[in-house]
């Protein structure tokens, strides 16, 4: 009975749907604000990759906000994950075998250069540091996944999305402080296409990047850690 | 100086993310940095509120016109800022548990650091995805504080925030689908912008979107139909948590319904849906808090149908309902907190309160303060609030929504009457009395404080509401400041 319930409001909800699709002037959208960022973006932000541009540029206080969502869902997790009870050596999963090892020990420099990569050409192709961030976790993560009993130094790991999230908040404040706006793009917009150009954006990217690595790799290391017994 | 109203979001929003890190150093560091940090922005708008008296708009990264992102602050934004950092103090977190670790304890500052920030965005921002993205990053914390609740029985708050984190992300889903409407339509998100093209969404999609909004940002605002999470969160919840979250949170998600309101749907049909849904909640939430077998129940439902009585309020067109929804929102506020404060100590069945009167008599004298002025006894401020409420209603010929406004009341007298005519009532046998922690006494005195204040000096504080209502509803002088270049 109440399976039948939930599929009569999911067909009610999606003849909705497409009857509202049918009101709506799809194909033919109206480009206000689109219009005049692809208009003036490149030249007031300086970054190639307009995508940038709007995320750190016209509406980098809303990337702030995701930036916190995460982090308080990393916290909020770990909140809820911790038992107090760390896993023993005893109790840990067994190494992997010889090949996973090796590929793991041997893809961690690459998915380190990648994800860099990723994230300091944020503003010149498509990508950047939430992207790029995700692939550093992920290579981080890796040496745990192949040997479980290791375990990752959450000192520094708290340190470095600490630090990083202070300092997008700090290129901001410099920004409201010099020149009376938050999050005000600083430095010279240089070159587009180049590396070095766009001002302060690669910077916060940069930022952006290593606290979604930081955040992700602790939350995945907390969930391999604690004794799942007492969960 | 103006400009330096970002901080209300920026710094706790940086002392949340260094928080863990000083914690690592020390935990007593940690524990009173953030306070500290949150009277020092309390200050700052104080003074804000003092030299401009004049309403001002700041453009973030100095992006001018609708392609960026506007903060509004007019006296409406400054008071809620004031709010927040106010209440989040009188109701931190000071108590811990014993078996706690300090990394629990330094997540749950934390958290409680950026439920600050996002509130303080959600009362600053003009735009109205800005305002979807501080609205998640408020539920995300929630969910965090709520599951770290009380964990007796075993699994309780976290049962409690899986479910709320259920109702809540559908909500959000709502929220952005609604908001996504609105692009689709208008192809912008400024709500000044919005504002000026209102005419577009004059038609049933428009109309759409203003009911997924309603639905999803009345989550938190304990809106009629998606409210169900409420009672079993606040009682899996720290009394402390469930007051900030039934006081401040739900009214920040009603600033947001009634920016989209006043600004961007004047129509009869939105209103006259508020009203309606507004009714229901009342009905439901004071019905319920009737039945209800324990005082923090109790406290929710109420809270519930206090929650209807904004909505029903703001319902009204122009100043009128602006200023009775703020007068009944303000006055909820202070009471509804102070009320969960008290109820700390005074957990489960209601037959166990017997006698409790003796053993602390300021919470129960404070108790009936706060009883007396959400009935509506005057002089208390709840009085000149139904007043307002009902004054406007009845300029309205709004009959039936006067008829359950005044018959609730009813059931509100009934249901308080048996709470405290059981604290008072002679105990035969001595139950095991447990005193009431002297930050929540502290606290509770404080806001009766503010509401014996309110109550000698009605005619002032009535004025600058007056003031700040006229403010709130001038569509003119929003949509000019914020499109306007420079500040």
């Amino acid at each position: 009975m109440h399976q039948f319930s939930s599929f009569l409001f999911l067909g009610g909800f999606l003849f909705f749907l497409s009857v509202l699709t049918g009101i709506l002037p799809l194909g033919d959208p109206p480009m206000i604000i689109g219009q005049a960022i692809q208009n003036h973006g490149v030249s007031e932000t300086g970054a190639a990759n307009l995508v940038t541009a709007v995320v750190l540029g016209y509406r980098g206080i809303d990337t702030l906000g995701e930036l916190s969502i995460l982090f308080a869902a990393a916290t909020a997790g770990g909140l809820v994950l911790a038992t107090g009870k760390k896993k023993t050596q005893a109790s840990a999963d067994e190494d992997a075998g010889f090949i996973v090892k090796t590929a793991a020990e041997l893809l961690f420099p690459l998915l380190v250069v990648a994800g860099l990569y990723i994230v300091i050409h944020g503003h010149l192709t498509p990508g950047g540091g939430f992207q790029g961030g995700v692939i550093l976790a992920a290579a981080f993560f890796l040496p745990l996944l192949a040997k479980p009993s290791t375990t990752m130094n959450h000192n520094t790991m708290s340190l470095v999305e600490g630090f990083s999230g202070a300092a997008f908040i700090g290129i901001g404040l410099i920004g409201l402080f010099n020149h009376g706006a938050f999050l005000q793009p600083l430095l010279s917009k240089g070159v587009v296409g180049e590396l070095f150009s766009a001002g302060t954006l690669p910077l916060l990217y940069l930022a952006v990047g290593l606290k979604v690595g930081a955040e992700l790799a602790g939350l995945l290391a907390n969930l391999n850690e604690e004794d799942d017994e007492n969960v | 100086m103006k400009e330096l109203i970002v901080l209300t979001f920026a710094v706790p929003l940086l002392m949340a993310f260094l928080l863990p890190t000083i914690s690592r150093v020390s935990f007593t560091l940690s524990k009173l940095i953030a306070p500290l940090v949150l009277l020092a922005l309390a200050i700052m708008v104080v003074c804000i509120w003092n030299f401009h008296t004049e309403t001002f708009v700041l453009h973030i990264g100095n992006f001018i016109g609708p392609q960026g992102i506007v903060f509004y602050v007019d006296r409406l934004a400054l008071l809620f800022a004031f709010a927040i950092f106010a209440m989040t103090l009188l109701m931190w977190p000071w108590y811990f548990e014993k078996d706690e670790s300090s990394d629990t304890r330094t997540r749950k500052l934390s958290l409680t650091l950026l439920l600050v920030a996002a509130s303080a965005g959600m009362s600053l921002s003009g735009d109205i995805f800005n305002l979807y993205v501080f609205y998640e990053l408020l539920a995300v914390a929630s969910y965090g504080l709520i599951a770290a609740g009380n964990k007796k029985p075993a699994g309780n708050s976290y049962a409690a925030a899986f479910r709320y984190l259920m109702i809540s992300a559908l909500g959000s889903v709502f929220a952005l689908l609604g908001i996504a409407l609105i692009y689709f339509q208008t192809g912008t998100l400024n709500l000044a912008h919005l504002s000026e093209m209102k005419e577009l969404l004059n038609n049933p999609a428009g109309l759409i979107a203003f009911v997924f909004i309603l639905l999803g940002f009345g989550v938190k605002a304990e809106l009629f139909p998606v409210n169900s999470w409420v009672p079993e969160a606040y009682m899996a919840s720290s009394k402390r948590v469930a007051g900030l979250l039934a006081g401040l949170v739900s009214k920040l998600a009603v600033l947001v319904i009634i920016k989209a309101l006043v600004l961007i749907y004047p129509q009869d049909e939105a209103r006259q849906l508020l009203l309606f849904l507004g009714i229901a909640g009342v009905i439901v939430g004071e019905f319920s808090a009737m039945k209800a077998q324990d005082m923090t129940r109790m406290l929710s439902w109420s809270s519930i149908a206090q929650l209807g009585l904004v909505f029903i309020a703001f319902s009204i067109p122009g100043k009128a309902g602006m200023l009775a929804g703020l007068a009944v929102a303000l006055h909820h506020l202070i009471s509804k907190p102070a009320m969960f404060l008290i109820a700390e100590r005074w957990g489960g069945s209601l037959q166990n309160l017997k006698g409790r009167a003796q053993s602390s008599p300021i919470m129960a004298a404070l108790l009936i303060l706060f009883a007396l002025s959400m009935v509506g006894i005057p002089p208390l401020p709840g009085f000149w609030v139904k007043f307002l409420l009902l004054s406007g209603l009845s300029a309205q010929q709004a009959w039936l929504a006067i008829a359950v406004v005044l018959i609730m009341t009813v059931v509100e007298t009934n249901y308080l009457y048996r709470v405290i005519s059981s604290l008072y009532s002679r105990d035969e046998q001595q139950s095991v009395t447990s005193r009431h922690r002297t930050a929540d006494t502290f606290s509770a005195l404080i806001l009766a404080g503010v509401l014996i204040f309110v109550s000698v000096q009605v005619q002032t504080v009535g004025q600058a509401l007056d003031e700040i209502a006229q403010d709130a509803v001038d569509v003119k002088s929003y949509i000019d400041l914020s499109l306007g270049g420079g500040s």
